[in-house]
């Protein structure tokens, strides 16, 4: 006779650890969750010294009259109210969203457009997205200085080109009216190579198999477009437009260089207009609180941003 | 079983020892030993880096100390001053813009140095030039020392005049407004020669204001003289240069700091006949491919008062005790005759005391009329006039004044848009010196 085969069923019960097996465990366990935390903490560290600290900092700062040198004196919300009728703070924040919501947009559709030109399987593509990528990886100060020289009213090199086609160019950053549409296409030609990088992720992650499967049913390539890429590249589209909206409305270093917030103030945007507030005017306080009004904008927006995402995005089909 | 427990231990160990590490260089202290002389001085280019070295050896042979020097670039200087103040880690003599010391001394930031100037019998401040011991006090007080100071001139390209037959301006009488204008108009042949070039700023306004006998500031009252008749008459003249004459060449940029670098950019070319600016320009005019020289600044209505700048040593409030006169003897020696020959003889800019040596060698022959005019003994010059808040001064009048320059607005609309906002800097200017007195 046999000897009856011990199956799984019939196999000894399971039991959970005890005694010394646990405990094994257990300490296996602690010490990694310890060996965690001490990964965790330099960056945890980070955040709170110079994250969640400066942010903190900035909201005691707002109720504060502080040059700097003085003590600094309790004054309640009194920052807060001196925004309303400060024209040059609405003015600022005005252009910084003029600013967010022509260039953003236009981010995008040069970057979706490139991102699908790469995507067809072109020779040669990671030189062209190499080369693509150059603006995106150039210090912006030396890339705004570059573009200040091309936009010279008189010898400029865009001007000249204009010139050729018989157009009388615009004093662009000396212009009220032209200013501020430089500093965008400036911006836009800086920073279309993220989102690129990106949507071309994005794309090539998309599975070929729809693709197919559109062609077979007959679908035309705006359709194909429309039905597959776009809803399956919205995560990518998703991510962009939230750092790219965060990204512009801290715009600073280009509209320094380029026109140092001028003619007037039709280029000064909200985080120049804090700098010199606190750091050329002394006014820490109310640097402060026009940070936190900065901060609650780019909340709100963001906010409304995930609020969106869940109609307008897309993991699957 | 071992080397899964091993790699644990190593990571384990990499963590433990890149927090230890984090932890001791953030206690560790990367400050100077004490006892050394410690200074703070603005340095944008190897030239400048020079001279303020050769000024640290200079320091330890005076004081048989080490020296200490923190250089940074000039637009960055304020900032970093303002932080390392307000974090206890300035130096003990930091260097200030003349045009700032009323800010820093009116917030407290630097201590008044008349006590120490009273109880040092070694120390002659009548060495000065009059218009730096001005710059360099407020309500009434000394708050730092200078060690340059210099009018503004006019810089003018002797091969461009002669080629068009005009004779080169004299050296000690300086030409009226009338004679100055007819020569720009006559020497500009817009886009390819132009007669004059300046910027847009108030920085170099101020020269013709202070020339028509007005001012941006005033001392007794709580409103800016800047709509009253002379300025006015200033700045319609400067901007018809501009506009009307089409005497200077067309302005491409507004950004403040590159303003009088374009204004010097435009000389440099060779078809700008004059050009006004400091000393402090000599160096670089230097790299010019045709003759030139200096000349006063034209003569107003009220004389050749042209803007008079300097730059000056102060004391940290924060400075006490032992390190108080260690302070002292180093501001001393920083601004003594033999500091100053030092930086005479780098071409940098003329030096504040008398005693010092003439400036540089020429070009520009002329060059002597720059202490002549700080002596009172050919033209003249005006201390430069600021505010507690210039800076705020500086970004209103910036903000506004350019669209007077390019044409976009009348000389007259630009300025009444601004005084509102300029009386109210006015005001709040006299608060902080009623309160700092």
């Amino acid at each position: 006779m046999a000897a009856p085969t011990r199956t799984a069923a019939t196999a000894a019960p399971r039991r959970t650890p005890r005694g010394p097996l646990r405990g094994r465990r257990s300490r296996r366990h602690g010490s990694e969750t310890l060996a965690a935390w001490l990964f965790l903490l330099p960056s945890l560290a980070g955040f709170l010294v110079f994250t969640a600290g400066p942010v903190i900092a900035a909201g005691v700062i707002s109720l504060l009259d502080w040059n700097l040198f003085s003590p600094p004196r309790f004054i309640g919300l009194d920052n807060f109210a001196r925004l309303g009728p400060d024209d040059t703070f609405w003015s600022a924040l005005g252009n910084t969203a003029y600013f967010t919501f022509v260039s953003v947009p236009l981010t995008l559709l040069v970057s979706l457009g490139l991102a699908l030109l790469l995507n067809q399987g072109l020779r040669r593509m990671a030189v062209f997205r190499s080369l693509l990528l150059l603006p995106y990886a150039t210090i912006t100060v030396a890339v705004a200085f570059v573009w200040v020289w091309l936009y010279i009213p008189h010898d400029g090199l865009i001007n000249a080109v204009l010139g050729g086609f018989g157009i009388d160019g615009p004093a662009w950053l000396i212009s009220d009216d032209w200013a501020m549409p430089a500093l965008i296409v400036m911006s836009v030609w800086k920073s279309f190579g993220f989102g690129m990088v990106i949507f071309l992720a994005g794309l090539q992650a998309i599975p070929q198999q729809l693709y197919e499967a559109a062609k077979v049913d007959g679908a035309s390539p705006w359709r194909t477009f429309r039905e597959v890429t776009l809803p399956l590249l919205s995560p990518s589209v998703f991510f962009t437009v939230v750092t790219s909206i965060i990204g512009s409305f801290q715009v600073f270093d280009q509209a320094l260089v380029m026109t140092d917030g001028g003619p007037g103030t039709s280029t000064t945007t909200l985080v120049m207009y804090i700098y010199r507030t606190g750091f050329e005017n002394y006014e820490q306080g109310y640097a402060a609180a026009q940070s936190m009004v900065l901060f609650a904008f780019i909340v709100v927006i963001t906010a409304a941003q995930f609020l969106f995402q869940r109609r307008l995005v897309h993991y699957d089909l | 079983m071992s080397s899964s427990f091993s790699r644990r231990a190593l990571l384990k160990g990499a963590a433990l020892g890149g927090l230890a590490t984090t932890g001791a260089l953030s206690g560790c202290s990367s400050g100077p030993p004490p006892g050394t002389a410690t200074w703070s001085m603005w340095s944008s280019s190897p030239e400048e880096q020079r001279v303020w070295t050769d000024f640290g050896h200079y320091v330890e042979r005076r004081m048989h100390i080490r020296s200490a020097s923190t250089l940074t670039p000039s637009d960055g200087y304020p900032t970093k001053l303002d932080l390392r103040l307000v974090s206890g880690t300035a130096s003990m003599v930091t260097a200030l813009n003349g045009w700032l010391i009323p800010t820093y001394a009116s917030r407290g930031a630097h201590r008044p140095l008349d006590d120490l100037i009273a109880a040092d019998p070694d120390f002659d401040l009548d060495d000065f030039y009059p218009a730096i011991r001005s710059i360099s006090s407020f309500a009434g007080r000394t708050y730092a020392i200078g060690f340059d100071v210099a009018p503004t001139v006019l810089y003018y390209n002797k091969t461009l005049l002669e080629r068009n037959g005009v004779d080169p301006p004299s050296p000690t009488e300086p030409m009226s407004w009338d004679t100055f204008r007819q020569l720009a108009i006559e020497l500009s042949k817009p886009k390819d020669q132009y007669g004059f070039t300046c910027s847009p700023t108030i920085d170099d306004l101020v020269s013709w204001i202070y020339c028509a006998g007005g001012n941006v500031v005033d001392g007794d009252r709580d409103t800016s003289p800047l709509d009253a008749p002379e300025a006015m008459q200033a700045i319609h003249y400067v901007v018809d240069l501009f506009t009307k004459d089409r005497a200077t060449p067309p302005i491409d940029n507004l950004v403040t700091q590159n303003a009088s670098g374009a204004a010097l950019a435009n000389f440099l070319q060779g078809n700008v006949a004059f050009m006004q600016n400091g000393p402090w320009q000599v160096l670089n005019v230097r790299k010019a491919s045709f003759e030139w020289d200096i000349v006063p600044f034209p003569a107003g209505p009220a004389g050749s008062k042209p803007r008079v700048s300097g730059s000056s040593f102060a004391i940290p409030s924060g400075v006490k005790g032992d390190d108080l006169d260690l302070a002292w003897r180093l501001l001393k020696t920083l601004t003594s005759t033999g500091a100053l020959d030092i930086y005479a003889r780098a071409g940098r800019n003329n030096p504040a005391r008398l005693s010092a040596a003439s400036a540089f060698e020429p070009p520009p022959a002329n060059l002597g009329i720059v202490q002549r005019i700080l002596k009172g003994e050919v033209a003249g010059g005006h201390p430069f006039d600021v505010t507690t808040n210039w800076n705020r001064v500086r970004l209103l009048l910036a903000q506004d004044l350019p669209r007077a320059f390019l044409g976009q607005k009348s000389a007259g609309d630009a300025i009444d848009g601004v005084m509102p906002r300029l009386n109210a800097l006015m005001r709040q200017h006299r608060d902080a010196v009623r309160q700092a007195t």
